[in-house]
């Protein structure tokens, strides 16, 4: 082992950092554009479910620019970009089932030409009834797969012998990605039937795949090139399918590359999006709120079709139960099949509703016996040596949030400032302020066991540059600066003399999508593997050539060091290059230990657990249910981190990104099945001043990754998104101040102010219904 | 005769032979110019990824505006200084704010990124020190969804630590003197491209000339709405006025009783004027758009639009604002409150234009004004409300409510000013006069909110200026 603790543990600039403040970094829409490209736009369905009688392009053919339409009748092979299993169609056959699902496409020679065409398009529908609301497919059994049940301990005749028993409901709020960079594809004919594809897509391979078996033709026919991406959040894991499918029809079909650059309204709209969810409970607990039983029905609006939605709700299953152990469980999961864009991955995927699922039950609890939440989330939390074993069967070996809980209690001033919070709102009557402490465990791996691998390829120039490749996306998470970072400590070699170029389906085959937070964890260890083979080349080149013993070499700040005997590395290579040395590597990584078994939902899905826990303290405005962040304090468990700058801001944005699902973010359809919050003027991400007043963000010291993952650190991907529910229980701890009758709260995600004003309308009014 | 399009940039003026009046900046920038550092992320002015700095030339000094290029038509480039993300490096060397923002880690998946730098730069130019709330107002139109923005603070609050001279003043001089070149040419601007025409008249004779000769046209002020035609609705503009080189549309007159402000001012410049006068009107401009929107769009085009959520209308409604309306044969005054006819229809004739809004000046009364939207920085209202009250010993002498988002156009409420007249301020007062309300608003349900929540709004927006008022306090939680 060596390490130059240096470089890895050095906040290093984004690699592209330099390139993105210059404007010189390019995104798929910057690219050199080839001679005689084309511009495609599509066109949607404008119901939400309807027979598709007709569709007249003639004046579409006609329109200024128009080279070419296509329909579903252009397509050589198969129709489906279905990721899982199928039923994604690029163009449906007959039935129409979502405002917004593409119809046909067109190529122009301008972007806005092609768009003005689309208009042009006369289609005829027969309009069915759409299914829009989780509450009407509920109604109607309408399911993309059979509702699941999993049972653990005796949940019924606990919750019988609990001395207190609450039932309600709660639903939390769709999402849209809102990445900057919309969706955009360019492909670009090469020979014969050969083509490369330029995607903002998290999943090249997958692509590839797709657009194969659309053409009828093999894979190795198609490759897909990605440099970065600016944002994906899940939503380019399998949402980008569809608009490199369509260019790259246009493409075979015009023999002229074609580029789609979405409108970010029809982005919106033809994309899928974060799952909502519904859930209903029963719970028995005891007086210090310990969960003894728990029913819990949970269902999501999936969509039209199936895309990810399985492994998003076994997600939300296994993180139910957050960080408390709960022994005597029930679940009835529903996967509800709506008339919308089909739902998909978003950061967290599925977790962040299963744990808010509990942590509301967790809050209800506290609210019904008067006891502070954060004693009743303590006095359920999962031990380090019992209570340890998951209602899927993992035992927990890596539990850090006791301790991890109480040092933010201490480090944040919170039995403090809850006191300090008690005294404001009892001499000020309508704005009240609200604090609350929520924790986070968050499994890490893919849950489908066989994604989790990964490769490289790792090339040494013999001037002693390093150039590599992995299966991961760069968008914005800083893979490729941590992987680099690893691969230089590895060498022994400076930060500038590494270079990662494009992600490429010909550099390295079959990837998994870049996502479930394991891109560094996976892609890292296989660049690493590549680095230590041709390492292997050079130490045997050296034993052979001088006879020295090749235990414990250590490369480190240029030089290669043996027991006797010191190179620099650059002449190193030099030399083992003229002695005729390998010095080109592929690379590979699987993560041991996983297993599952789905039938009967046990296993270890996870290789690890990324904990942490937030303090959120809010000001409450309750005439008008307007509300403002004045603290955030976090603890975020990173293992040893490998760059810590990043894994701040990824923990900050996480957080910024998981308050505004829970605040201000509203998906909204009209009743007809309209997307009506499409655009940046009606839907709000959060902006600048959703900021809180202070940020405190720390990293857990004795945080280090008890299994074999890259330097031992813990990813930061997803995991702090979920830190942002303390926001969403800080609003409803602030309002539980407006009356003494404080079970009444019904306060469903997101927290808009219209939601807040609402929940305290209905809680004055059920408090003069006692009196 | 057709005239050209001049700018500058990187010292040089840039002439352009044929302008497609319909085409965006960002466009141009993009596929003519190619420069791609400038980004598309909505093509409505919504996140500031296109946002680029235009320098204008104002009594001999250099005047830096960040705009969004997306709703800009290129035509208004003309006699600007254009400056790219891909400008401020000079000398292959990093501009301070773009070195800043690496140091502080502002930048993730970097889309943002240019935009973010722009409307840093301008913020770097147009003042000396930058405190939160310079940074806040100078990065509130401008969406990152990675970072959470803190790095993207710290690195703003690091160029406290930065002498602000760069390669822009160093070449100060000479920028002004190509704008004096450009400026030349006095005569207004008429182009006329692929059977589209664009006049931008200097002066208001020319204007009403225009508009009387070529009555279908679409008048143009900062285009912030306009534009959303060309890149949303895909419509093609056939006939554009812009007013915005209109020197006597874009002025201010104070006297004791009244302001008088030109229809062309940039909201930007309206916001300092009227923060001398009524505070609470200022504070809503500060959440008005962003400074972006602000530094184009105007008080004419904001009254023009006669939206039912333009938020400065029920303020100017409440305060009994009036407008002078102009055309060719005619001038005439007119109260605001007898402008709107119903959604989006105004009494402006197709020859006519607003020349400018007097807004009273009623040092003695009180005026409060809300605005309550999903986020604070660059929403649309949910419902804004506005109230300017005259006391005469405790009794209400004169009241003057109105709201915005409670109906097809912005309205005053006039059934509840009636039950609050001549009564004391009292609460059992004013919960009847909430109760009118009723009588007065039948407000619409849509993505942004529900019918009842507006209701319950409008009532409680009216509750809470009477505690204000009663308390002398004022509740709002941006003071926390
Ligand atoms: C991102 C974004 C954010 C926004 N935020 C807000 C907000 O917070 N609050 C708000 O109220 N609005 C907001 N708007 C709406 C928009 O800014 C207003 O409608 C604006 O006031 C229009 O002003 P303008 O000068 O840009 O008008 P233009 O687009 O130039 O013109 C608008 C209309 O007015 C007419 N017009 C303009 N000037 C005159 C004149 N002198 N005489 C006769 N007719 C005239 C034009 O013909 C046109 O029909 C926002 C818009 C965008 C794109
Ligand atoms: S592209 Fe979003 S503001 Fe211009
Ligand atoms: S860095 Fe990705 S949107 Fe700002």
């Amino acid at each position: 082992m060596n390490i130059n603790n240096k470089i890895i543990h050095e906040s290093k600039s984004h690699e592209s950092g330099e390139k993105h403040v210059a404007g010189s970094a390019n995104y798929t829409d910057d690219l050199l554009e080839p001679e005689g490209l084309l511009f495609g736009a599509i066109g949607y369905s404008k119901c939400a479910h309807a027979i598709i009688k007709k569709i007249d392009l003639s004046e579409v053919i006609k329109s200024d620019g128009v080279v070419s339409v296509v329909t579903i009748n252009d397509i050589p092979g198969i129709n489906d970009v279905g990721p899982v299993l199928p039923g994604d169609p690029i163009f449906p056959k007959k039935i129409a089932e979502y405002y917004g699902q593409p119809l046909f496409a067109v190529a122009a020679k301008t972007n806005e030409q092609a768009r003005k065409a689309i208009s042009k398009a006369k289609v005829d529908y027969k309009e069915l009834k759409p299914i829009i609301t989780i509450q009407e497919a509920l109604k109607n059994k309408n399911y993309i797969s059979k509702p699941k049940k999993i049972i653990k301990g005796k949940p019924l005749l606990s919750i019988k012998n609990s001395k207190n028993y609450l039932k309600n409901n709660f639903s939390t709020g769709s999402q849209e990605h809102f990445y900057l960079e919309g969706q955009v594809a360019m492909a670009i004919p090469i020979e014969e039937n050969d083509y490369l594809i330029y995607s903002s897509t998290q999943h090249p391979s997958e692509t590839q795949k797709i657009l194969a078996k659309m053409l009828n033709q093999l894979d190795n026919s198609i490759t897909v090139d990605v440099r970065r991406i600016g944002g994906g959040f899940g939503g380019k894991e399998t949402q980008s399918f569809i608009f490199a499918a369509i260019s790259t029809l246009l493409s075979y079909k015009s023999k002229k590359p074609v580029k789609i650059r979405m409108d970010r309204d029809d982005d919106i709209i033809i994309t899928g999006k974060r799952h909502d969810f519904f859930s209903e409970y029963e719970v028995g607990f005891n007086d210090k709120g310990i969960i003894e039983g728990l029913i819990i029905k949970i269902a999501s609006r999936c969509g039209f079709s199936t895309d990810l939605s399985l492994a998003i709700n076994d997600r939300a299953l296994f993180h139910l139960d957050n960080t408390y152990y709960l022994p005597n469980i029930s679940i009835t999961n529903y996967l509800c099949k709506t008339n919308t864009a089909s739902n998909t991955a978003f950061r967290g995927f599925g977790g962040p509703q299963g744990m808010m699922s509990i942590e509301n039950i967790i809050n209800d609890i506290s609210l019904y016996l008067g006891v502070e939440t954060h004693f009743v989330r303590k006095n359920n939390f999962y031990q380090k040596n019992h209570n340890n074993i998951t209602h899927y069967d993992m035992k927990i070996e890596d539990n850090v949030i006791n301790e991890l809980f109480d040092q933010l209690l201490k480090s944040s001033n919170y039995n403090e400032r809850y006191k300090k919070i008690k005294r404001f709102n009892s001499k000020s009557k309508y704005l009240k302020k609200g604090i609350a402490i929520t924790p986070v465990k968050f499994g890490i791996s893919f849950t489908t066991t066989f994604l989790n691998q990964a490769g490289s390829l790792v090339h040494i120039y013999n001037d002693g540059s390093v150039h590599l490749n992995h299966g991961g996306i760069e968008m914005g998470q800083g893979t490729h600066t941590k992987i680099a970072q690893l691969a230089a400590d590895r060498l022994g070699l400076k930060f500038n003399k590494i270079k990662i170029t494009s992600t490429r389906t010909d550099k390295v085959p079959n990837t998994s999508a870049s996502a479930a937070s394991a891109t560094t964890d996976l892609n890292g260890a296989a660049v690493l593997n590549a680095i230590d083979k041709i390492k292997e080349n050079i130490n045997n080149y050296v034993k052979n050539k001088y006879k020295i013993n090749i235990e414990n070499v250590v490369y480190i700040n240029g030089k290669v060091k043996f027991k006797n005997k010191e190179f620099n590395f650059k002449d190193l290579i030099m030399e083992a290059y003229l002695n005729r040395v390998h010095l080109s590597s592929s690379g590979f990584y699987k993560t041991p230990k996983i297993f599952f078994d789905k039938k009967n939902f046990k296993g270890r899905p996870f290789y690890y657990f990324a904990y942490g826990a937030s303090v959120s303290e809010v000001i409450v405005d309750t005439l008008t249910g307007e509300n403002k962040l004045l603290q955030v304090d976090i603890l975020q468990d990173v293992g040893k981190s490998i760059n810590e700058a990043i894994d701040f801001g990824q923990i900050e944005g996480g957080f910024i990104q998981g308050s505004g699902w829970l605040t201000i973010e509203e998906v909204n359809w009209n009743s007809i099945g309209k997307l009506t919050t499409h655009s940046p003027s009606t839907y709000k991400i959060p902006s600048v001043s959703d900021m809180p007043n202070k940020f405190n963000v720390n990293i857990f010291k004795e945080g280090i990754n008890k299994e074999d993952v890259v330097n031992k650190s813990k990813t930061t991907g997803e995991p702090p998104l979920m830190l942002a529910m303390s926001n969403f229980f800080a609003i409803k701890n602030a309002i539980s101040n407006i009356s003494e009758n404080k079970n009444y709260i019904q306060l469903d995600a997101p927290a808009t102010p219209e939601k807040i004003l609402m929940a305290i309308e209905n809680m004055k009014e059920k408090n003069n219904e006692i009196k | 005769m057709p005239q050209k399009i001049r700018f500058i940039r990187n010292n040089k003026i840039i002439k352009i032979d044929e302008v497609d009046s319909n085409e965006t900046l960002l466009n141009y920038i993009r596929t003519k110019l190619k420069k791609t550092g400038t980004k598309e992320g909505c093509s409505e002015g919504g996140c500031g990824a296109c946002t680029v700095v235009l320098g204008d030339l104002k009594k001999n000094k250099i005047i830096y505006k960040a705009v969004n290029s997306c709703i800009m038509l290129l035509p208004s480039l003309n006699g600007k200084q254009l400056i790219l993300v891909e400008d401020l490096i000079y000398n292959n060397k990093l501009h301070p704010v773009q070195k800043s923002m690496v140091k502080f880690h502002g930048s993730q998946c970097g889309f943002c990124t240019p935009g973010f730098v722009m409307s840093l730069f301008s913020m770097f130019k147009n003042h000396k020190n930058y405190d939160d709330k310079i940074i806040n107002d100078s990065i509130a139109g401008n969406l990152c969804r990675c970072t959470g923005y803190k790095p993207i603070i710290n690195a703003a609050k690091n160029l406290n630590k930065i002498n602000n001279s760069d390669h822009f003043s160093l070449n100060n001089q000479k920028t002004i003197k190509l704008f004096k070149l450009m400026k030349k040419t006095k005569k207004y601007l008429l182009s006329e491209y692929k059977n589209k025409k664009f006049f931008s008249p200097t002066n208001v004779s020319e204007l009403r000339k225009i508009l009387e000769n070529n009555p279908n046209s679409e008048i143009i002020s900062g285009g912030t709405d306009v534009a959303l035609k060309i890149t949303k609705e895909l419509k093609t503009l056939t006939s554009i006025i812009s007013i915005s080189s209109i020197k006597e549309l874009n002025f201010f007159k104070i006297n004791k009783n009244f302001i008088e402000i030109g229809s062309a001012t940039p909201l930007i410049d309206f916001q300092k004027i009227i923060k001398r006068y009524y505070n609470d009107f200022y504070e809503i401009l500060l959440r008005y758009g962003s400074v972006q929107i602000r530094n184009v769009a105007t008080i004419g085009g904001n009254i023009a639009t006669a939206s039912p959520i333009g938020d400065t209308l029920p303020l100017l409604l409440s305060l009994n604002a009036r407008i002078i309306i102009e055309s060719k044969k005619n001038k005439k005054t007119v109260p605001l409150n007898k402008f709107f006819i119903s959604y989006r229809k105004t009494i402006l004739k197709k020859n006519e234009f607003i020349r400018s809004i007097i807004i009273p000046l009623l040092n003695k009364n009180i005026f409060k004004a809300y605005k309550i939207s999903k986020r604070i920085d660059d929403d649309i209202s949910s419902v804004c409300g506005s109230f300017n009250i005259e006391m005469k010993n405790d009794i209400i002498n004169n009241i003057f409510i109105a709201y915005g988002g409670m109906d097809e156009i912005p309205k005053r409420a006039i059934n509840c000013e009636n039950s609050l007249k001549n009564k004391t301020l009292s609460e059992s007062s004013i919960n009847l006069a909430i109760k009118k309300l009723e009588k007065d608003y039948n407000p619409i349900s849509d993505a942004r909110s529900s019918s009842k929540y507006r209701m319950k709004i409008a009532k409680n927006l009216l509750m809470k200026c009477f505690l204000e008022i009663k308390d002398n306090n004022n509740y709002r939680i941006n003071e926390y």
